[in-house]
């Protein structure tokens, strides 16, 4: 579903991406496991085109989709959550939910909505307050609705367990394993290798720009805890 | 107290036509980023093509306004697609386009018609009295058309798909067009709708206060000094802060006298940012 070939990603001189390739299979969840600055959020970014890369490939169902802007990357079938949640705050939670789906019709996006919060309790008791004033695992399940408004096909998680308490780490793992069941497929990047093993299928470890080990979670078990304490 | 009541409707009158200038220039700047030195310019345009429209081509009031409304929003279509769109990243590039192309706007007007005030007089005449309090027809008329495009603004930004897209564009651009929304099509149209509003404004006030060349001068300020008192990129601040400064404005210029009202505005307005710098309702400075 996702392939990508030899990305090289660089700001100035700096290499943040250093030839990655890898590959995410429909329905299965990738891990990129490192510590800050290993260059995941770049590659993530790079996938959904918020960042530009200087060599490499990245197709989406066999399509190139280097040249494309971001937006229609997104229309393409990928859902984005980024790195620290980035909820529109003034917005409200429905709002935040639905600015994914703007293409569906009036119908469709109801119906979307009503799913969500069959999933979500929480969203429908909140959808009209602020995104802002929510918590952060509340802002993060926000992030993680509002990208699958668009109904994708590829789930970019960026550190979603980033700054949550373990209730709420628990609550993202359930919503993950729900995307999961729905067959749609996940790139996820995490600090936490820990909770993070756990809902993946496949496990990269980076460091550098460079991935150091790939492997089924189970494999790479050791590697990418040993690698949570740098 | 009639008296009172009367300088009431007249500020309000006036607040609903700088709540159209603000909303425009709000939108702008809260969606691209952009502060829009031309505003002031398609204010002038909209009054001319009014003015052409009734005076040269005999047609009626309502078709000018109209008219005026669509060539300004076209225009500004034009302009973003054509000319800002290439220079949106560059903040001192945006102020120096937006500035030439009213330098440009303003001087093809004086070239067309003149530097002198053409004959341009609202079509309803009269006033409308009750006991004491008078309100002539003309306030009146504009009044209505401002709120119901104020009305129209807020369903559009708060009602439907496009506005919910521009509110995502305006607080994170980065990620809205990471979600699928268009920048390509959101930008021109947010930039259309807003010069719309402007030459709409201007069609429908020229007429009432005046119609020269220059005339986008002091919209540009007020505008600029309303969007900044209600909060940089805030819809409803820029509402609030529009009608504060008509009924101070108005206030001011019956009780105080003509330059004491400007006076009394500046300070309040420079009292106000003392104590809440991000404006009324303004949130946070607009991530670079």
């Amino acid at each position: 579903m996702l392939s990508i070939e030899d990305l090289h990603v660089a700001y100035g001189g700096t290499r943040a991406v250093d030839g990655v390739t890898l590959q995410v299979e429909a329905g299965q969840t990738v891990l990129l496991i490192g510590a800050n600055g290993a260059g995941k959020s770049s590659l993530i970014n790079s996938v959904i085109g918020l960042v530009r890369h200087s060599r490499g490939r990245i197709r989406f169902d066999g399509r190139d989709i280097s040249a494309m802007p971001s937006d229609a990357r997104a229309r393409a079938g990928i859902g984005y959550s980024p790195e620290g949640r980035r909820v529109f705050a003034a917005m409200s939670v429905k709002d935040n939910v639905l600015a994914g789906a703007a293409r569906l019709s009036a119908r469709e996006q109801a119906a979307r909505w009503d799913r969500m919060v069959a999933s979500f309790r929480f969203l429908g008791e909140r959808q009209s307050q602020p995104a802002g004033e929510l918590s952060g695992g509340q802002q993060q399940l926000v992030a993680i609705a509002r990208a699958m408004g668009g109904a994708p096909r590829l789930l970019l998680l960026d550190e979603p367990f980033l700054g949550l308490a373990p209730v709420w780490i628990q609550q993202i793992s359930a919503a993950v394993r729900q995307m999961q069941d729905e067959g749609i497929a996940v790139l996820m990047t995490e600090q936490m290798a820990r909770p993070a093993l756990k809902i993946a299928h496949y496990g990269h470890v980076m460091r550098s720009g460079q991935i150091r080990r790939s492997g089924l979670t189970s494999e790479i078990r050791g590697a990418a805890l040993a690698e949570e304490y740098l | 107290m009639e008296g009172f009541i009367a300088t009431g409707l007249i500020g309000i009158s006036l607040g609903s036509q700088y709540t159209l200038l603000a909303l425009g220039f709000t939108l702008i700047f809260g969606i691209l980023g952009v502060v829009n030195f031309a505003h002031g310019g398609f204010y002038v345009m909209g009054g001319y093509v009014a003015y052409y429209c009734t005076s040269m081509l005999g047609l009626s009031y309502p078709v000018a306004l109209l008219i005026a409304v669509g060539s300004t929003a076209m225009l500004g279509w034009l302009f973003e697609t054509l000319i800002l769109e290439r220079v949106i990243e560059d903040h001192q590039a945006t102020l120096m386009v937006t500035m030439g192309f009213y330098l440009v706007m303003a001087t093809a007007i004086l070239m067309i018609f003149g530097a002198e005030s053409p004959e341009f007089s609202f079509p309803i005449a009269g006033v409308w009295r009750a006991g004491g309090v008078y309100f002539p027809y003309a306030n009146m008329v504009v009044l209505g058309v401002c709120l119901a495009a104020i009305v129209l603004v807020y369903w559009l930004v708060y009602r439907t798909n496009l506005g919910r897209a521009m509110r995502a564009m305006a607080e994170d651009r980065a990620v809205a067009s990471a979600l699928g929304m268009r920048t390509k099509v959101l930008f021109p149209f947010a930039f259309a709708l807003a010069t719309g509003l402007a030459g709409l404004t201007g069609a429908l006030v020229t007429p009432i206060l005046a119609l020269a060349p220059h005339v986008g001068d002091p919209v540009l300020a007020f505008s600029f000094l309303t969007v900044i008192l209600g909060g940089l990129g805030s819809v409803t601040g820029a509402t609030v802060a529009a009608f504060i400064v008509g009924l101070v404005e108005a206030y001011a210029a019956v009780y105080l006298g003509g330059s004491k009202g400007a006076l009394t505005l500046f300070v309040l307005v420079l009292i106000i940012l003392v104590i809440r710098p991000q404006g009324l309702l303004g949130k946070e400075v607009r991530r670079a």
